[in-house]
């Protein structure tokens, strides 16, 4: 929120500076996003006369004028603009001086002609109509008041004001308004807070008389006053009351919306402006839209209702959308003759949902959103009547409007002194706790440690003993809580046991050159899509986002795949020659519900691989180490996911469940995916993985016998797999056989065509004596056997 | 020719090819030659069957004699040319030791996992559990437990993504408190690291998607100095003795009072440079005393407990602690920003 520090000053002093009171505001609560000057570019521009002014003999546009500065010598300048003439007062930029856009006025020549100085309009000088109304572009800007030459232009303007940016808490709607940073202000600053005494000149007659206003909707509408000026007088503000709405960002209408700006910005209520002869049967009605109810704003949109808007009407229909905007009809014109000021509370919720589902937000709309008092409507209301009769603007009817049929009861609270010093954890005495409240305007009656605190009307943030907590430690000062240590029991804290497990994991990874990435939750549809699931997965089924950013983040991702793919892309685009990436993270699955009803949160390890030493071996090398460190034996299985080559995928099964799916990345996937190269990718599901995971038990004795070792080159077919025979000789040769290994697969003409012949080395050994001759030899046959019987593979010749 | 002179002739002539000899094979050579089977000297010994019965242990003695001496001999012109060689082989086998080689590559975690890890490890030694909550979230946990009816303005400084009117991708960590507070019983002390979401557009800034870190400690008479102890204990941990924490002031629904937390600019120690704006102060935090209006929606008797919270952003913490200018580096995955971490 920008304020006029002028403005501000008015109601409270600030003696210190601006950086000083800066850091005061926000140590109490008062958060400031910046002070600026309200024109740090204009320098050097003063009022000057123009003395003379003839023609220029070079030119048929062009004057040269004799310019009285104050200065011992009048100053000769060039000057183009149309209005320019003997005998007026202008602002001119003397040589040296500084305008906005960073231009610094030098002496010249303009056609041969000597020019010390520059005759400005408005425009120039950063001051547009609504500060000053002057004929903008087209001219000089003339002043119509008799300034003295020489006087420096921008306390004319108000342009020698700062304007600081007040960044105010959702729970203080109450400092949206130059009273209440300056009630703040006050209390930071030590100063005397000296709001205006609010006067109403009231010219008689009855209100009653003039206008009728029915509340239909008191829930929603808790508040309604109206007050009636008559014979309006129309016409612009003075110079100060523009200023400062110029300082706040707005713009300048005229005398009568002025004012209802102008009390927004002081008192944070926002007030509207009828004109009254608009309003058909001089009656005010706030009730609901009905269905399809059609509405023109000042804005000149036209809007169509839906039956649940709050709207203020007449006998005829709406005049405008309650709190959030008046309708064009009973806009105030030069004509106005009577005006009918609204001053309302209205209930923040609905003028939430009403601005949103519209589209509108407004000053006022804000306001009311972020919640107006009802309790101080009719301060605001005097003070505009106030302006009135300071303004000249029309005659105060007399009497008021007013319905509010429930007045809100001041919040009072019965509070313990020591209970809220212990709260903060700050020594505050009592008699100071009672001091800073009464300084906040708050009502305090203490008795010993139990004080009777009532919150001022325009609070309607305090609830309970917390919030007065707060209010006292604002002021005490939160640097003065001090450092101590929790007292309580000291529980056990550390990781859970997922947790412990995932960052074992992801050292693992880490110390075989993975690195981890991380994508966003949310993925695109068509990317799921493209993974070519079967029709039963249901990771075809993501859960939908209601209101996306777009597309491409619409669905919670129901594997990791699509973003570790973007990942690689990313990689493989910028150059990256080689790469290992991990992610670890939560997938979403919409068709298992959790008890309350949400979808099943589980974590799921994605890794991928491409260019150096990576291999299909190699990743599903790294998945196999990972299971064997959690001690779970894992067989390797052909798989059918279609995102990966047909012939290079496999799944990592341990007791009949899939643990891993790796393999390398099928080429019609990578090309949706932007993937160049052969790409490996593996995912890991983490709570199958955590499931099987064996604790470590007890060590083995080292054997203490010798072991022997035999190695067998066994011919098969080429469709043959290796896995299989291997797990048949391990369960077939009994644990005699300690190990086996597979070191050299050969092929060539001599063993056939269309067949491999695979070199294994098998470990006997015996737990409990020297293995015989005949024992390996019995072993070594049973292994041929098995090979023979089962696989068709035979000891090579 | 007498065994004596023979003797004589047999050590004279090994003495020399001793020292002739420059290696090890030689010298082995020279062994069998003279001390082998075949040898020499075992020749002589075995010609003492011609000698007479008096002269045969003398003669025996004086061969033995020689031979110890012959054996010592070449033991010592063994290790000799042993550690000649050794010092051959070891210069030979010099390489070059600054050559490159390929290392074995050591990977890395995301570096706001390498932050989590010392947060949760700070934290953890205090006595805090690590617990973790849905990130597709109840209205209920999200926003109305925490004091946050709905249309309230609050709701709108958290644009949120909905599944539908009572399910949200939570915007904060905070319903974490809530579901602890519902089923523990205090003393609770615990951290939610966690993903949120918020509908903000991508950029340097901003993401619809963050991580944070949420503290929750309820208990009997815990006071905002206890939290501010805590976090002080925390900010020194993470960024040095020197650092010190300001509460300011502030608002949030679920606690009171409240307060934003700054800490001493680590990177100008309070001086005041670029990264702090010249305050010597960086906000990293929002914290407060639990509200009893919270407590007691959570079914925890406000009376008898009071608590604290805070929230921490651990993209902010680890943009500050690297100095990352742009968020979008943390979620694309560039091996050439990922590989700078360790």
């Amino acid at each position: 929120m920008k304020v006029s520090m002028k403005w501000l000053k008015q109601y409270a002093d600030i003696p210190v500076s601006p950086a000083e009171y800066e850091s005061r505001m926000v140590m109490t609560g008062t958060g400031v996003e910046g002070t600026e000057p309200i024109a740090p570019e204009l320098e050097g521009v003063v009022v000057g006369k123009v003395l003379t002014c003839r023609d220029h003999e070079n030119s048929d546009h062009l004057h040269v004028c004799t310019v009285d500065v104050g200065e011992a010598e009048p100053l000769q300048i060039v000057c183009g603009a149309p209005n320019v003439k003997e005998g007026i007062l202008v602002p001119v930029a003397k040589i040296g001086a500084k305008l906005p856009g960073g231009v610094t006025i030098k002496k010249g020549k303009m056609r041969g002609v000597e020019s010390s100085g520059m005759l400005c309009s408005g425009p120039e000088i950063g001051v547009p109509v609504e500060l000053y109304p002057s004929v903008g572009t087209a001219g000089l800007l003339i002043f119509r008041e008799d300034y003295p030459v020489g006087t420096d232009v921008k306390p004319i303007f108000g342009l020698d004001d700062t304007v600081i940016d007040f960044e105010i808490l959702a729970n203080r709607p109450d400092c949206l308004s130059v009273w209440g940073v300056a009630r703040e202000t006050a209390v930071a600053m030590g100063t005397e807070l000296k709001l205006p005494e609010i006067t109403v000149k009231e010219v008689g007659g009855d209100i009653h008389d003039y206008a009728k206003v029915d509340v239909l909707e008191s829930e929603l509408c808790p508040r309604y006053a109206a007050k009636v000026i008559k014979n309006v007088r129309i016409g612009e503000s003075p110079y100060w009351l523009r200023q400062y709405l110029y300082a706040a960002g707005m713009r300048s209408i005229n005398n009568i919306v002025d004012i209802t700006n102008f009390i927004m910005l002081e008192t944070g209520h926002p007030m509207h402006a009828f004109d009254l002869s608009k309003v058909r049967g001089n009656h005010i009605i706030v009730r609901k839209a009905e269905q399809d109810e059609k509405l023109t704003t000042l804005d000149g949109k036209e809007y169509s209702l839906n039956g649940t808007e709050l709207m203020i009407c007449d006998e005829q229909g709406p005049t405008g959308l309650a709190g959030i905007m008046g309708g064009e009809e009973s806009e105030i014109t030069e004509g106005t003759q009577a005006v009918l000021f609204e001053c309302a509370a209205f209930d923040r919720a609905s003028i939430r949902v009403t601005a949103r589902s519209l589209g509108i937000r407004t000053e006022a709309s804000g306001h009311f959103e972020r919640g107006v008092s009802p309790a101080t409507v009719m301060d605001a209301l005097n003070r505009a009547c106030q302006m009135v009769n300071e303004l000249d603007a029309g005659d105060v009817v007399s009497g008021v409007i007013d319905c509010y049929p429930n007045p809100v009861k001041p919040v009072t609270l019965t509070v313990s002194c020591a209970r809220m010093a212990r709260r903060a954890g700050v020594d505050i005495a009592p008699e100071e706790m009672e001091e800073i409240l009464n300084k906040l305007l708050f009502t305090v009656s203490r008795n010993g440690d139990e004080m009777v605190v009532t919150a001022p009307a325009f609070r309607q943030d305090v609830e309970q003993e917390a919030d007065i907590c707060e209010e006292v430690l604002r002021y005490a000062g939160y640097e003065r809580i001090p450092i101590t240590h929790l007292r309580g029991e000291t529980p056990m804290g550390g990781l859970n046991s997922t947790g412990r497990r995932e960052s074992i994991l992801r050292g693992q990874l880490t110390g075989m050159g993975f690195y981890e990435s991380m994508t966003f939750s949310f993925i695109s549809p068509k990317t799921i899509a493209a993974l070519d699931l079967k029709d039963s997965d249901p990771r075809n089924e993501p859960l939908m986002i209601r209101n996306p950013l777009g597309e491409d983040t619409s669905c919670m991702r129901t594997t990791l795949l699509p973003g570790l793919f973007k990942t690689l892309a990313t990689n493989i685009k910028n150059g990256n020659e080689s790469g290992k990436l991990y992610e670890l993270g939560t997938i979403y699955d919409a068709k298992n519900r959790t008890a309350d009803g949400l979808p099943t949160e589980t974590h799921e390890l994605a890794l991928g691989m491409y260019g150096g030493q990576a291999d299909f071996y190699a990743l599903r090398g790294v998945v196999e180490a990972l299971c064997k460190q959690a001690g779970i034996r894992t067989t390797v299985a052909s798989c059918d996911a279609a995102y990966l080559h047909p012939g290079r995928r496999a799944a990592l099964i341990a007791d009949g469940e899939c643990l891993a799916v790796v393999g390398e990345v099928h080429p019609d996937t990578a090309e949706k995916f932007d993937l160049s190269g052969r790409v490996y990718v593996a995912t890991v599901n983490l709570p199958r993985f955590f499931a099987k995971t064996q604790p470590m038990g007890e060590v083995k004795a080292i054997a203490r016998f010798p072991a022997v070792t035999r190695d067998l080159a066994l011919v098969m077919r080429e469709t043959q797999q290796v896995g299989p025979l291997m797990e048949a000789l391990r369960t077939g040769c009994g644990k005699m056989l300690e190990d086996i290994r597979m070191f050299d697969v050969f092929r060539g003409v001599q063993i056939g065509l269309g067949n491999k012949s695979v070199a294994f080395s098998l470990t006997f050994r015996a737990s409990d004596h020297t293995l015989t001759e005949e024992e390996i030899t019995r072993l070594t046959e049973k292994a041929l056997k098995i090979s023979k019987e089962q696989f068709n593979a035979v000891l090579r010749a | 020719m007498d065994i004596r002179e023979n003797l004589a002739q047999i050590g004279e002539e090994m003495r020399k090819e001793m020292e002739s000899a420059d290696a090890l094979a030689a010298l082995e050579a020279l062994r069998v030659k003279v001390l082998g089977k075949k040898g020499s000297l075992t020749a002589l010994l075995r010609g003492m069957g011609q000698l007479s019965p008096e002269e045969r242990p003398k003669m025996g003695q004086m061969i033995n004699e020689a031979r110890e001496k012959m054996t010592a001999m070449l033991d010592e012109k063994q290790k000799e040319l042993a550690q000649k060689e050794k010092e051959f082989r070891l210069i030979a086998e010099t390489i070059d030791v600054t050559e490159p080689r390929d290392l074995p590559e050591i990977g890395a975690e995301h570096p706001m996992n390498l932050v989590l890890n010392e947060v949760l490890d700070c934290f953890t030694s205090m006595g805090f559990s690590v617990v973790e909550g849905p990130e597709v979230e109840l209205d209920l946990y999200n926003f109305e437990l925490l004091n946050v009816p709905k249309n309230h303005p609050a709701r709108d400084a958290q644009d949120t993504f909905y599944i539908d009117d009572n399910v949200v991708l939570r915007s904060q960590t905070s319903p974490v408190q809530a579901r602890t507070m519902l089923t523990q019983k205090p003393p609770i002390r615990i951290v939610c690291p966690g993903r949120v979401f918020r509908a903000d557009e991508v950029d340097a800034t901003h993401s619809p998607v963050f991580h944070q870190i949420e503290g929750l400690v309820i208990d009997k008479d815990v006071t905002m100095a206890d939290l501010k102890g805590t976090l002080d204990a925390f900010a020194k941990r993470l960024y040095g003795q020197d650092i010190e924490v300001r509460f300011r002031p502030s608002f949030f629904p679920f606690t009171e009072p409240s307060a934003e937390v700054d800490l001493t600019c680590f990177n100008c120690h309070g001086k005041g440079c670029r990264v702090c704006k010249g305050t010597g102060w960086i906000e990293v935090l929002g914290c407060g005393m639990v509200n009893p209006k919270v407590l007691e929606m959570c079914g925890i008797d406000s009376t008898v407990y009071s608590g604290f919270a805070f929230g921490i952003g651990v993209e902010r913490i680890t943009m500050l602690r690297y100095g990352i200018k742009d968020m979008r580096l943390l979620y694309e995955g560039d091996l050439r920003f990922l590989k700078q971490f360790r």
